[in-house]
């Protein structure tokens, strides 16, 4: 019995051991990044490299500059715009079509979802020619608006099908009672479907923010102004500007864009694991 | 279990009610416009493209060109450089983020302690962006950058020095290196889920049969979670060759184009050389394996499910 407690304890402690490696490993990369954001611009190619600074030299000349001198409140707000309604939109339509591709099945519903589903397989950049020929047929090259259609577009496919598995679990007797008391297709869909896949939307929401506060090649593709562009293509921007690449710039913009992302993941973390896995365990 | 004459009547009444097509047209008529126009045009004119003599020159006019774009593509070298940087790329970081990942999510699901905050932090790559993350990498595998530092001067494996980002396989090695890194995380969280519900007497009676780790593993583990696998198979192998924004970042394809990828390559064509057509039939050549190679991959999945 003891010897099997501690093998017990053993194989614990290797678990914790080696997760404890893999948060270095994760963690590094990111630690290194806000480390070179936070020391002096003429430092960054200081030799030898630190991975910490000095703590003396330790300075937010690079943050102050970001927030002062460069485009980034427009580049964040621009951000802002087009990840809000594309998850705006997005949730619009794609739960309108899960609630019609789950609860109403016939042939023709089924032949459609099939169809949004397979396009799943083709890359988007794939795509990227003839979209961009349809952006200027449209007018769009150059605006917010030639980037928020094509996210929408683009995140369709997906958020349907995590939409429509929740629009399925709805009990037919609650949408059967809806349709006796007189209620309409569009009347059950508001009070009663859009309510009950709440959660199912939330969780989509977060994944399509995320998608387009970090898109980089349509992004890259359409807008040229440096006050159109987004926060992606901005620190890309940054990064190609000059022979020299202020490292100190880059990353203090870098960190900036993260924290965001990072609030969210952390405070949504419940619906991302839920987002997650539902796709992935159906047995 | 309603009782039939119940069921009838209610039917019925329902179509009595409100239930009328036109509605549910209007539901879907949004989403199926956006999606139509922004996607499904797009894909057919993809096709269309690839058979048309397109480019900067011939903006106007596009005559029919049949086979031309996808003759060129072919017989083009780099395309086939590019092909196989592509392939290798997704053969090295397909089997290692879900290795990994995996190797992770047993960790894990073995621990009760800290096991949200070690998710949290494992998947702080997934959310961080390729732009950002690319950075970062390129900036770590710098010629006089932390790595060569430390691999040189603290612990003297290297005598000079390594010029990481210009060559092929050592450009490409770091591109894949952060494609790992960036994709175990959503490995892990998808595994850990499906570990979570492979039944508990399953192991009891693997243990009974005095089956040790590894055994458990490959009889138990692997056979019970292979839905979830083959899942992410399937997703990671469209990313792979959906590799796009850490190429461009890292070594931005150079030199001279041995560590461009597929897309990274029809972009430069497209864009910087104007040959669309060319950029097109890549495009659809691209799509279509992939569309084959995730039918046989689906085929794979349900055939043993059955």
């Amino acid at each position: 019995m003891k010897s099997k407690n501690a093998a017990k304890i053993r194989s614990l402690l290797i678990r914790y051991l080696l997760l404890a490696v893999g948060t270095v490993i994760f963690t590094l990369p990111m630690i290194y990044m806000i480390s070179t954001s936070l020391r002096p611009n003429g430092a960054l190619y200081e030799y030898p490299p630190r991975f910490f600074p000095q703590w003396e030299a330790l300075t937010i000349e690079n943050y102050d500059y970001i927030l002062h001198q460069s485009k980034f409140y427009l580049n964040f707000l621009n951000s802002v715009i087009v990840s809000v309604s594309t998850i705006v939109l997005a949730a619009v339509v794609s739960s309108a079509m899960a609630f019609v591709l789950g609860k109403f099945k016939s042939r023709p519903t089924k032949i459609l979802f099939g169809f949004i589903i397979i396009t799943m397989i083709i890359p988007g950049t794939t795509m990227i020619v003839p979209q961009f020929e349809l952006a200027t047929k449209l007018g769009l090259v150059n605006k917010l608006g030639g980037l928020i259609p094509f996210y929408v577009a683009w995140v369709i496919p997906f958020s349907t099908f995590m939409i429509k598995g929740f629009m399925e679990n709805i009990p037919n007797e609650i949408m059967e009672a809806a349709w006796i008391d007189g209620a309409d297709v569009w009347t059950v869909y508001t009070r009663i479907a859009l309510p009950l896949a709440s959660p199912a939307i939330a969780s989509v929401s977060i994944f399509n923010f995320l998608t387009a506060w970090e898109e980089y090649p349509w992004a890259n593709t359409v807008i040229n102004d440096n006050s159109k562009r987004t926060l992606p293509i901005a620190i890309a921007g940054f990064f190609g500007q000059h022979q020299f690449t202020q490292w100190g710039y880059v990353f203090a913009m870098s960190v900036l864009t993260l924290i965001p992302v990072v609030l969210i993941f952390i405070l949504c973390q419940k619906f991302f694991v839920q987002g997650l896995t539902a796709g992935s365990v159906k047995e | 279990m309603p009782a039939p004459p119940s069921s009838r009547e209610r039917e019925r009444m329902v179509t009595k009610s409100k239930i009328n097509k036109a509605q549910i047209v209007g539901l879907l008529m949004p989403g199926l416009l956006v999606f139509g126009m922004f996607t499904v045009y797009p894909i057919i004119r993809l096709f269309w493209m690839s058979l048309c003599d397109m480019s900067f020159s011939s903006m106007l006019i596009q005559p029919f060109a049949g086979s031309m774009n996808y003759q060129e593509v072919f017989r083009d070298p780099t395309f086939w450089t590019v092909f196989v940087n592509s392939v290798v790329y997704t053969l090295v970081t397909v089997p290692g983020q879900m290795a990994l990942g995996l190797f992770i999510a047993i960790l894990l699901n073995g621990v009760k302690r800290f096991s949200v905050t070690f998710r949290v932090i494992n998947y702080l790559p997934v959310v961080t962006s390729w732009v950002i993350a690319s950075l970062v990498f390129r900036y770590i595998f710098n010629t006089e950058g932390l790595l060569n530092y430390f691999l040189w001067k603290i612990l003297g494996l290297t005598s000079s020095n390594i010029r990481w980002l210009d060559s092929r396989w050592s450009g490409l090695s770091v591109a894949m290196i952060l494609g790992v890194w960036k994709g175990i995380g959503w490995n892990m969280v998808i595994f850990l889920a499906a570990l979570q519900q492979v039944p508990q007497d399953l192991y009891e009676a693997a243990e009974i049969d005095g089956c040790g780790a590894w055994k458990k593993f490959v009889n138990v583990t692997l056979p019970a979670i292979r839905g979830t696998l083959l899942f992410a198979l399937i997703e990671l192998t469209i990313g792979g060759f959906n590799v796009f924004t850490s190429i461009k970042m890292i070594t931005g394809g150079k030199p001279a184009h041995q560590t461009d990828t597929l897309l990274t390559w029809m972009y430069y064509k497209a864009f910087s050389t104007g040959k669309f057509g060319y950029a097109a039939a890549l495009s659809f050549v691209m799509a279509l394996s992939l569309g084959l190679l995730a039918i046989v991959q689906f085929r794979m999945m349900r055939n043993r499910d059955a």
